[in-house]
């Protein structure tokens, strides 16, 4: 089997994730409640995860890291606890996945907010585009910080600064763990991240940082192992936005994926990512039935996720003719990303992606080439 | 460590990712600590919260409070006896 499905969820995760795991299963505990020796452990053990990625992301405390089942609970979060109403103007970019999209829509639908969708241009979203469309009642910008289909990386920075004091929710589904977010405190203004994809943790685990001028209404209250006795939710962080037991046993595994980019260092990844991207983009290009959605080769505003369509091929059927006949696993269809096959003109075939991830290896991109180019062959 | 006997002061945190902030500062510094459970006979929240001995409350508190650590409240602990000591912020 060769995995490069890694925009779906990292395979394999290193050794060490599943080995804290079976550690978090062992031990007696919950975390943040009771006294003694284990729970303290447990509790420990989330902090861990705290403090690594607090690392990782360059925040200055960690405390306002608030962990949840995944990142479409923190986007959520973000949207729905900001208390957004009719007639506030929030802005978000063509390439977003539907976990903020669909919020977003529900939005629009339910309480009237003024959702406003900036185009991408030659595939790429700029920080001008965002700029012009900025108005005095514009409360938020929502921004995939690269494209689950295409790969391409938005400028994310460049548009904080062309948005000035408007905050700014940045989506790092696809590039936390390889893509710097350094001292993001500075420039994000709320980020959410999942831990199952480029963190190398499990599924399950997810979190948003919340930025010292944003103040998020929970969605949800109740247990917090904190001021137990009122019947008010703390309103202090990460309290105020974690209601009941946190998941110890993944977010166990979730601070060993994030050590572990740690040691091995979140530039080696990256250069490692884009270095199998760049390789596996020289050769398809070559494939005259091949059409390639985003950056080509040379590009590096990208993350190591190529989407491709070949002539005479649906996306589903060149997905299971590649797992079929090579043993490769890819996604076909639309990625959860309906607005970004529209704004690449590939609604609603969708297409072929391919994720590659730290694990993956130049061997495997040779072969998925010659699969590509034997099957264009077969229907070219 | 408290000393056997002697008094210690027993300084609450809001959050329990507080308390482990405070806990890994102290340990780095090098300072004497130990977590316990949050004292039933003065409050009444489920988590943890850090002893000190009385002798050292002047020399470690500082230290947290330069790290952002401020504790919500701080009592004095003589065998069953608690003293509520004032915090200046």
């Amino acid at each position: 089997m060769i995995y490069f499905d890694n925009g779906a969820t990292s395979f394999p995760k290193p050794a060490q994730v599943g080995t804290a795991i079976m550690a978090a299963l062992a031990a007696p505990a919950s975390p943040g409640r009771s006294g003694h020796a284990p729970a303290m452990a447990a509790g420990r053990t989330i902090h861990r995860a705290r403090k690594a990625l607090a690392k990782l992301f360059g925040l200055k405390e960690n405390g306002r890291i608030c962990f949840g089942p995944n990142i479409t609970w923190a986007l959520n979060l973000a949207l729905m606890g900001l208390s957004l109403e009719k007639g506030q103007h929030v802005l978000s970019g063509s390439l977003e996945h539907n976990s903020t999209a669909r919020p977003l829509a529900k939005l629009k639908a339910e309480k009237g907010l003024d959702w406003e969708i900036v185009p991408a241009r030659q595939g790429q979203l700029w920080a001008e585009d965002f700029a012009k469309l900025i108005r005095p009642e514009t409360k938020l910008v929502v921004l995939n910080h690269a494209s689950n289909v295409s790969g391409a990386l938005a400028p994310a920075r460049a548009i904080k600064k062309a948005i000035g004091q408007v905050p700014l929710l940045l989506d790092t589904a696809q590039t936390a763990g390889s893509v710097d977010l350094d001292e993001a405190g500075s420039w994000v203004d709320l980020l959410a991240f999942t831990g199952h994809k480029g963190l190398l943790g499990p599924t399950g685990t997810g979190g948003l940082w919340v930025g010292p001028n944003i103040n998020l209404r929970p969605c949800l209250v109740g247990g917090s192992g904190s001021r137990s006795e009122s019947l008010e939710h703390p309103d202090f962080l990460p309290d105020a936005l974690e209601a009941g037991t946190a998941n110890t046993h993944g977010l166990a595994g979730l601070a060993a994926g994030v050590e572990y980019i740690l040691q091995v260092g979140r530039e080696s990844i990256r250069a490692h990512e884009l270095s199998l991207t760049q390789d596996f983009l020289k050769e398809i290009i070559k494939i005259d039935e091949l059409t390639l959605l985003g950056p080509g080769p040379g590009q590096s505003e990208r993350v190591a996720t190529v989407s491709i369509n070949l002539k005479g091929w649906s996306s589903s059927d060149l997905a299971g003719a590649l797992e079929r006949d090579y043993g490769i696993l890819t996604r076909a269809g639309l990625h959860c990303a309906p607005l970004s096959h529209q704004a690449l003109g590939t609604f609603p075939g969708g297409s072929v992606r391919f994720s590659f991830g730290p694990f993956n290896k130049p061997e495997e991109i040779k072969i998925g080439v010659k699969a590509l180019k034997s099957l264009a062959r077969q229907k070219g | 460590m408290p000393a056997l006997g002697g008094a210690e002061i027993i300084l609450i945190f809001p959050s329990n990712t507080d308390i482990l902030n405070a806990e890994d500062l102290l340990e780095e510094k090098g300072l004497p600590f130990i977590l316990v459970p949050v004292p039933k006979e003065v409050n009444p929240n489920c988590g943890l919260a850090i002893s000190l001995a009385e002798n050292d409350h002047d020399l470690i508190l500082p230290v947290l409070e330069a790290a952002g650590l401020r504790p919500s409240a701080a009592y004095r602990r003589q065998g069953d006896d608690f003293s509520c000591l004032h915090l200046d912020h």
